[in-house]
């Protein structure tokens, strides 16, 4: 929080069009849509495994969205929940495979990446669906109360949303035990297995919302709208859960801190863009941010261990 | 050296061309922002530059997004809006996809052209000026069928799929060949190829295993057509024609050299130049008049064609000349039919 409103503050008093509404809003934006991707991974870094296929789920779930919605005519409270679902059972066929196999979900992701966006690529002729209803893009440029960006407060609640769902419910407090201590949770009867598929399904529900969040902002479903194999995504996936404090080794999860985590990358970003600084090194500083915020993950998940915490 | 050689070629073009430049907006600051990388758009740096020089503009500037990727362009579009540029030449990164990014420009009091590709109608850009892409591919093709002896197999290589000249590209060539009653067979398109490494790699591969199942070659994108262009000369066979696109040295070079019989010129400075000169002519007061003589294409009906001429070896010296002949004629009919100025 303190490095953001230090990071803003330099910016805005560096640059003058930094805090001009349609910069701020557009910050809001892309922060709404990056917190998403985010909690995406975050869903599955919980069981101490990650999601390697997060864009390519996203963007194959926005096809199926442009599909239901153009081709099939369906309304939006049909089309939207389709691809919802469809997102979750692409997850659970990456968690089914990961549990029944045994193998570590990067191998299995790698591969599900590649296979799910190359199916979508064949199915669709890597053609875009552009005639899509204007409400979708109205979405993307709905500003609320004249300021926020509707797709900050979709991120929002489903930040508020995925906080009561770890804290409240048995099924988030068993995935959050499957993924701190898998025998423990096994001894007490909570059937690891099916948390890991629940989870991996969980990712692949949020990734089709980040999906749909970018159709959104584009007014179309476009395969590369997260680059080849979806690969744009990863980055910003890793960035905001492991800067908010969610410990990559699994069983902890930083809800808001995710937020916060895409919040501080976007503000970075704007503001060396808007610096001028090239788009090449704005990458670089990324990565470095990334490497930065896993070597803290380290020390923290040291500090905890040794405090017995985990 | 090779780029100080195009930097001063390009000058000299706005030199010429310049005649009497009217009044301009010192506020008018032009953004030159293309989809992603790309050699064919590297003229704009310089065409931006020659139109600050020329007409006074405060700012023609290059910008170009890391990648070949939508949500990149957006937000690099976004950030030039809230740096205070307000007149935004764009390669549209999808041609309904950008539509909602221009859309926030204009409501920003901003302006935008499509440039060298379209957006799709209903678009909140002014109009669309670029390369007639389907009469380019079209007649690229009329002059290799022409050099194949109005007979054979053509193999089409062209560029990205996401891009919306691609497909009209293809369908050109297509109808080219269907013109001949059968005498010419398109035997094979490859596409999504206009990076160097999947050229090179599909490009070499087709012709290592069927160079002798083809007797002409149309490329219609940049890189392609370079990489053909090198493919031919290590065949060292000049029994498969070939007609490229654009004005890369390597192409130039073998067409001098007999490897390849010609090429369509495009003109991307005419495009980043003229385009400035008219954002800052429609800030500074003109409007665009309702009699304007709109070309229409598969995207807008609101398309400037900024021209396409095609070059042998008998033109290949003077090709530059071609390019300023075509730019001129593009300005003073922007002059002539399109603006109206008090």
């Amino acid at each position: 929080m303190v490095l953001i409103a230090l990071a803003f503050a330099v910016f805005a008093s560096a640059l003058p069009g930094f805090t001009t509404p349609f910069s701020l809003f557009a910050i809001g934006r892309q922060i709404g849509i990056d917190t998403m991707i985010g909690l995406a991974m975050m869903a599955v870094i919980v069981t101490g495994g990650l999601d390697l296929s997060v864009g390519a789920i996203g963007v194959s779930a926005a096809m199926v969205f442009g599909w239901l919605c153009e081709r099939l005519g369906l309304p939006l409270a049909v089309s939207i929940p389709g691809a919802l679902l469809f997102g979750a059972l692409l997850g659970a066929i990456n968690g089914y495979t990961v549990v029944r196999s045994g193998v570590h979900s990067f191998i299995i992701t790698l591969a599900s990446m590649s296979i799910f966006f190359g199916v979508m690529i064949f199915l669709t002729k890597a053609e875009a669906f552009r005639g899509l209803p204007p409400e979708v893009a109205g979405l993307g440029r709905l500003k609320l109360g004249g300021k926020v960006s509707a797709l900050l407060a979709v991120s929002l609640a489903a930040c508020v949303a995925l906080s009561v769902f770890y804290r409240f419910t048995t099924l988030g407090r068993r995935m959050l035990a499957a993924g701190a201590n898998p025998r423990a949770a096994e001894i007490s009867g909570v059937r690891t297995g099916r948390m890991i598929i629940a989870c991996h399904a969980l990712t692949g529900a949020l990734a089709a919302l980040a999906g749909l969040m970018v159709t959104a902002r584009t007014g179309a479903a476009v395969p590369s709208m997260a680059g080849q194999l979806g690969q744009d995504w990863l980055l910003p996936a890793f960035l905001a859960p492991v800067l908010g404090g969610t410990l990559l080794s699994g069983g902890r999860v930083a809800v808001f801190g995710t937020l916060l985590g895409a919040a501080f990358v976007n503000v970075i970003t704007s503001g060396l863009l808007q610096l001028r600084v090239g788009e090449f090194w704005i990458q670089a500083c990324l990565g470095l941010i990334l490497l930065a915020a896993v070597l803290a993950d380290r020390g923290r998940h040291t500090i905890l261990r040794r405090r017995g915490l985990v | 050296m090779r780029h100080a050689l195009r930097t001063l070629t390009l000058s000299a073009v706005s030199t010429l061309l310049l005649a009497g430049a009217a009044a301009a907006d010192p506020e008018t600051k032009v953004a030159l922002v293309p989809g992603g990388p790309h050699p064919y758009f590297s003229a704009w740096e310089q065409a931006g530059k020659d139109a600050v020089k020329d007409f006074g503009l405060g700012a023609a500037d290059y910008r170009v997004p890391q990648k070949w990727e939508l949500s990149q362009q957006s937000q690099l579009l976004e950030s030039l809006l809230s740096q205070g540029y307000n007149s935004f030449l764009i390669f549209p990164g999808d041609a309904v996809g950008t539509t909602p990014v221009v859309q926030e420009i204009v409501e920003n009091g901003g302006q935008a052209l499509a440039l060298a590709g379209c957006l799709k109608d209903p678009t909140p850009a002014l109009f669309c000026m670029g390369t007639d892409v389907a009469n380019s591919a079209y007649l690229g093709t009329k002059e290799l069928i022409k050099a194949m002896g109005g007979k054979g197999r053509i193999a089409h290589f062209t560029g990205f799929l996401v891009d919306p000249n691609t497909q009209l590209r293809i369908d050109a060539v297509q109808k080219a060949a269907d013109e001949t009653n059968g005498a010419v067979k398109v035997v094979q398109v490859i596409a999504d190829i206009d990076a160097p490494q999947p050229a090179e790699e599909k490009i070499n591969a087709y012709l290592a295993a069927h160079a002798a199942d083809v007797d002409g070659i149309v490329t219609t994108a940049w890189v392609p057509a370079v990489t053909a262009a090198n493919s031919l000369r290590k065949i060292g066979d000049k029994r498969i024609k070939m007609v490229g696109i654009d004005h890369d040295e390597v192409v130039l070079k073998a067409i001098k050299d007999g490897f390849v019989n010609g090429t369509m010129l495009q003109n991307p400075y005419g495009q980043g130049y003229v385009g400035s000169y008219v954002l800052d002519k429609l800030r500074s007061g003109c409007t665009i008049k309702d009699s304007a003589p709109w070309a229409k294409n598969a995207l807008t009906a609101k398309f400037v064609d900024s021209g396409t001429v095609f070059v042998d070896a008998g033109q290949v010296d003077t090709y530059v000349d071609a390019m300023r002949g075509i730019t001129k004629t593009l300005k003073e009919s922007f002059d002539k039919d399109f603006l109206a100025c008090k």
